[in-house]
């Protein structure tokens, strides 16, 4: 029974891949938008730092350092994701009715059947480019400890991303249009996450920490990696915490997840 | 009078249809507040306490963002249009009409940005000059100046966007192109770095783009930067590129219109 798993994710994952990469010029034409679109950011702060050198102490390779985890995070975890983000149509549209009526886990599917493979290029990409350009230059020393640690840091940095929109989704089956709350939490907040958090006033700060964690998708983890003199305003354990956070908010939004799931309603359709 | 009832109409139309909205339109203020907000934290840590650099002290800086950004939101262009009415083929219905559907396309934009003027931009920058010092404008008469040349600036927008609409005569995926324009207009109209601070050589080449035009131009008048002369020519300068992007984007119109397949109809 549970042993076609793996058969059913390859189904599933060649029939998203067709059907997102139908027309292949247009595809990459998109990938490609969405990859100018977020190096906005980058451009701004690229010609900014031509005239400022720092930003409270971060030259351009560590910024640019810092927004790779940003991108490369929400890269991957669109992947897997999407099917979450776009959650409320899935419901709105009774789609969700059907994955009810089918033989196998309700997240499964939701995981499996969607991926926005234009945003999982165009961030994905960037996040890649730009860790290309910044990685051997801001003084990193690659080697096992970093690698691993690195590589526990995006996997904490996807799964906090992940946990958000897993409680998102938890939301819409009570208040059926969780679009606003979706900006003021999550996109909102990830407006100020590419800079330091040590640059904003303390009210943001705590929401960046302790309210959306969005410093330990990629500030802290650049800071284990960076060690800049901000680092001394905060607690020098949050620098490991990253994985922590991430499997713990993950398991805490699956549980509320399989609780809110019992009082689902269908919307009618 | 009656000429124009039926502009003003749609104009109508259009504003009141946004006051349908209301929780979004909240979530749109903030965001504005928001991008404001951030601007300001990241110019303080870059200014670390300096009156000034370059002459620009943090309060200017403060006053363009404010402003471009404030402006940005009443600056409300449909980029989406022409290109939906061509795709789902009610341009054909649209072509019928006894009206200007150029006339139209800016009389459902003023609507909007009427709109965004009363309900977006004076709420936003009414709360963030409760937090953030902005510039006293130089003259009283320079509020008059900058309102001009910040609808002249709106112009440039509104042609930019009106040219890269014809190419949907043409191009099946625009949004790549609206995306891509806005890029453009992100980076290099003042919005987001002002443009006091661009490296000298993408001073150059943005002095021969229209992007400039748009709030930069505006914010410097606001700001008593330019002398009656200079000012003179950002007017000259705005309007000539209204005329260059508007007559571009009808020559795309009278062309796109003989290419025009509406399938079913």
């Amino acid at each position: 029974m549970k042993n076609d798993t793996v058969y059913m994710v390859g189904v599933y994952t060649r029939t998203i891949m067709k059907s997102w990469f139908q027309y292949k010029v247009d595809a990459i034409l998109r990938s490609l938008t969405v990859f100018l679109r977020e190096a906005t950011g980058i451009f701004v702060i690229y010609f900014t730092l031509l005239k400022f050198d720092t930003l409270n102490g971060w030259d351009i390779q560590e910024l640019l350092f810092l927004f790779s985890l940003l991108f490369l995070t929400y890269g991957i975890l669109i992947v897997f994701f999407t099917g979450l983000r776009d959650f409320g149509k899935t419901v709105r549209n009774g789609g969700f009715d059907r994955f009810i009526l089918r033989p196998r886990g309700l997240l499964f599917q939701i995981i499996f059947s969607n991926a926005d493979w234009f945003a999982a290029i165009g961030h994905g990409g960037l996040g890649i480019v730009l860790f290309v350009i910044s990685a051997g230059n801001v003084g990193i020393v690659w080697n096992l400890r970093t690698v691993i640690y690195y590589i526990a840091a995006v996997i904490g940095g996807v799964l906090i991303q992940g946990a958000i929109f897993l409680l998102l989704a938890s939301l819409n089956i009570y208040l059926l249009e969780t679009k606003s709350l979706k900006d003021l939490l999550y996109w909102n907040m990830r407006k100020f996450a590419g800079y330091p958090v040590s640059i904003f006033h303390k009210a943001i700060q705590f929401c960046m920490i302790y309210v959306v964690p969005f410093a330990f998708i990629n500030y802290f983890p650049a800071q284990y990696l960076l060690r800049k003199e901000d680092m001394a305003g905060y607690p020098a354990v949050y620098m490991y915490l990253t994985p922590v956070i991430g499997v713990c908010l993950y398991l805490a939004a699956y549980g509320f997840w399989r609780y809110s799931i019992r009082f689902y309603k269908s919307s009618g359709n | 009078m009656t000429k124009f009832s039926p502009y003003f109409a749609f104009a109508r139309k259009s504003f009141l249809g946004r006051s349908a909205y209301r929780f979004d339109h909240f979530m749109g203020i903030l965001n504005t507040i928001l991008r404001i907000f951030i601007f300001w934290e990241i110019y303080q840590a870059l200014y670390g306490g300096r009156a000034e650099v370059d002459g620009i002290t943090i309060t200017m800086v403060a006053t363009n963002f404010i402003l471009s950004l404030g402006l940005g939101a009443v600056f409300y262009v449909n980029d989406y249009y022409l290109p939906d009415r061509i795709q789902n083929g009610s341009i054909a219905t649209e072509l019928l009409l006894p009206v200007n559907i150029h006339g139209r396309m800016l009389a459902d934009n003023l609507g909007n940005a009427l709109f965004q003027l009363l309900f977006h931009f004076i709420p936003a920058v009414a709360v963030s000059v409760v937090f953030i010092r902005i510039a006293a404008p130089a003259e009283l008469s320079m509020v008059f100046l900058f309102l001009l040349s910040a609808l002249l600036g709106y112009g440039v927008l509104w042609t930019i966007s009106f040219a890269a609409q014809m190419l949907s005569f043409w191009l099946i995926n625009v949004w790549s192109v609206m995306t891509i324009k806005d890029v453009f207009v992100n980076v290099l109209s003042g919005a987001m770095i002002p443009l006091w601070f661009m490296p000298d050589w993408m001073q150059e080449i943005i002095r021969f783009t229209p992007f400039s035009s748009i709030y930069f131009t505006p914010v410097q008048i606001y700001l008593g930067q330019l002398s009656l002369m200079e000012i003179l020519r950002g007017f000259l300068i705005q309007t000539l590129w209204i005329v260059i992007l508007f007559s571009v984007g009808l020559l795309l119109w009278k062309k796109g219109q003989k290419k025009l397949v509406v399938q079913g109809g």
